[in-house]
């Protein structure tokens, strides 16, 4: 298991589903999260996840990524990350990140951010 | 962990020998793990040397492969500063430039390669500089100071990015090369044309020829091309590596273009495996780039595990110039056709066919599609020429089997 950080409780409205399409992401950013860094939200297979959007291996926004069968590959180096739990699972991402709630509230897509 | 060696030592603290220890450990390999660096420097990543590090837009702290205390975390006896002198696999040893013995039941040789120096009269002019180390980058930022006159030997990936990066910091460039335009067999030629003219654009002098002779003027040098003559305060030869051998060689391993090395890494000698730069599997070209540096690491580590090895993927490398973002997957030298997505002129994607097949692309400022192709490369996916030509067509979705 991954240790994340407390969540804040604020619900932050990002877009709508229609917005998000499968396989798709979209970097939210730290003005509007109100969070250290941005926050990559992820629309694998119709499941929604988010995570801290800065890789943890180099500055490489994970938003622009490729999201596959609950993994996201980071654009830069291929640094691969578990949507669901934010561990590093693949090379040369070793080091875990910030998985952060997503609810999906009528047709609306909501951020419950982690600190 | 049964079956695995008792300890192991990784000489070579670039990407591909940190890749090994750091897969060693992530396998449960739990014996005596040590890391041989000849450099000072805790293990840094290379690509951003001739970029955001020689631009001064990052530090040296700030592109280690590993934070400090990661090493000692994981019990990776990390020698830095020492060199590894000899192998004796009979003797199960490794000798260190100090005189010290470090005991390997395992070795795994990632001693990369040396920056390739010009050999002409007057080269060995201190104004004359290489990139490959950390330390280069440092000495070599030092001297790219606004109004340096600065000639660039050699157009290939590192060329053209310290070419870039001494514009950025506004420096006066020559960029000299043989062959014109450079990295046909990386990227085709319409892209190699393309990619070279951004250097005129820029405000570069391109050259066309090879130095034949090095004159000392005092404060910089006099680089002399055929009829013609450089002047200039400060020379970068980026003119490819020379393999860091000795090891291999003293060792007895069988090595032709590289270490030979099977799919696990394993050289000629059952207890040494090679990875990185300095390793060439049987039947295959060497591999320079960063990828392949971070996948034969793998590999090797898999290799001394006498685990199955990752699958193979195929080769890929990026490259940053100017505002360009260049990625490739595969290769450019079989390919009988090439179909290009969008404009040369702007962002685009070049893909190259063979008998109907993909066996390549390469990109500008189109990483989403790189990562596409990549994948179905590896995956083995038919392709249809039209489709991908089709600019209409999300190749991500091709990818994905959608």
């Amino acid at each position: 298991m991954v240790d994340q950080p407390q969540s804040t409780g604020r619900r932050v409205l990002v877009c709508r589903v229609a917005d998000l399409p499968h396989g798709e992401s979209l970097r939210v950013p730290r003005e509007e999260t109100g969070t250290g860094d941005a926050i990559a939200l992820f629309n694998d297979g119709g499941r929604f996840h988010a995570l801290n959007d800065t890789c943890t291996h180099s500055r490489a926004s994970l938003s622009e990524g490729w999201v596959e069968d609950g993994l996201v590959e980071c654009p830069l180096h291929g640094g691969t990350f578990d949507l669901r739990t934010g561990a590093a699972v693949g090379s040369p991402a070793t080091e875990d990140t910030t998985t952060h709630d997503v609810e999906v509230l009528e047709d609306a897509i909501y951020l419950i951010p982690r600190t | 962990m049964s079956g695995a060696p008792g300890s192991v030592v990784v000489v070579g603290a670039g990407l591909a020998g940190v890749t090994t220890a750091e897969y060693l450990r992530a396998h449960g390999y739990d014996g005596r793990l040590t890391l041989i660096g000849a450099e000072d420097e805790p293990p840094y990543d290379r690509p951003p040397l001739s970029k955001d590090v020689l631009t001064g837009k990052s530090a040296l702290d700030e592109v280690r492969l590993h934070p400090e205390g990661w090493y000692a975390d994981r019990q990776v006896g990390l020698r830095l500063g020492v060199a590894a002198q000899e192998i004796r696999p009979a003797e199960r040893a490794v000798v260190l430039a100090d005189g010290t013995v470090e005991r390997a039941d395992a070795v795994v040789l990632a001693t990369g390669g040396t920056a390739r120096r010009l050999s002409v009269p007057g080269a060995e002019h201190p104004s004359l500089l290489t990139l490959r180390t950390a330390r280069d980058a440092v000495r070599l930022r030092e001297r790219l100071v606004p109004g340096t006159r600065v000639a660039v030997v050699g157009a290939g990936l590192i060329g053209a990015e310290v070419t870039a990066s001494a514009v950025a910091l506004g420096c006066e460039v020559t960029l000299l090369d043989p062959v014109t335009p450079p990295l046909v067999g990386v990227v085709g030629p319409e892209i190699a044309r393309v990619l070279h003219a951004q250097h005129e654009q820029h405000g570069v002098d391109l050259r066309r020829g090879s130095v034949g002779r090095v004159e000392s003027t005092g404060s910089g040098v006099r680089l002399h091309i055929g009829d013609g003559v450089v002047d200039c305060d400060v020379v970068v030869v980026g003119i490819g590596i020379e393999l860091n051998l000795d090891l291999a060689h003293s060792a007895g391993l069988a090595v032709d273009g590289g270490v030979l090395v099977d799919n696990a890494g394993r050289t000629s000698n059952p207890a040494v495996f090679a990875a990185g730069d300095v390793a060439r599997r049987v039947g295959a070209p060497r591999e320079e780039h960063w990828d392949a540096a971070l996948r034969e690491g793998e590999a090797a580590a898999a290799g001394v595990l006498g685990q199955p090895a990752p699958a193979a993927k195929a080769p890929w490398f990026w490259s940053d110039r100017y505002d360009t973002h260049l990625e490739g997957v595969g290769s450019f030298t079989t390919a009988d056709r090439t179909v290009v997505r969008g404009e040369l002129t702007a962002d685009f994607t070049a893909i190259a066919l063979r008998g109907g097949g993909l066996v390549g692309a390469v990109a500008v400022n189109r990483p989403q599609e790189i990562k596409a192709l990549r994948r179905l490369l590896d995956r083995n996916v038919p392709v249809d020429a039209a489709m991908l030509a089709d600019e209409s067509v999300d190749l991500r979705r091709l990818a994905r089997g959608v």
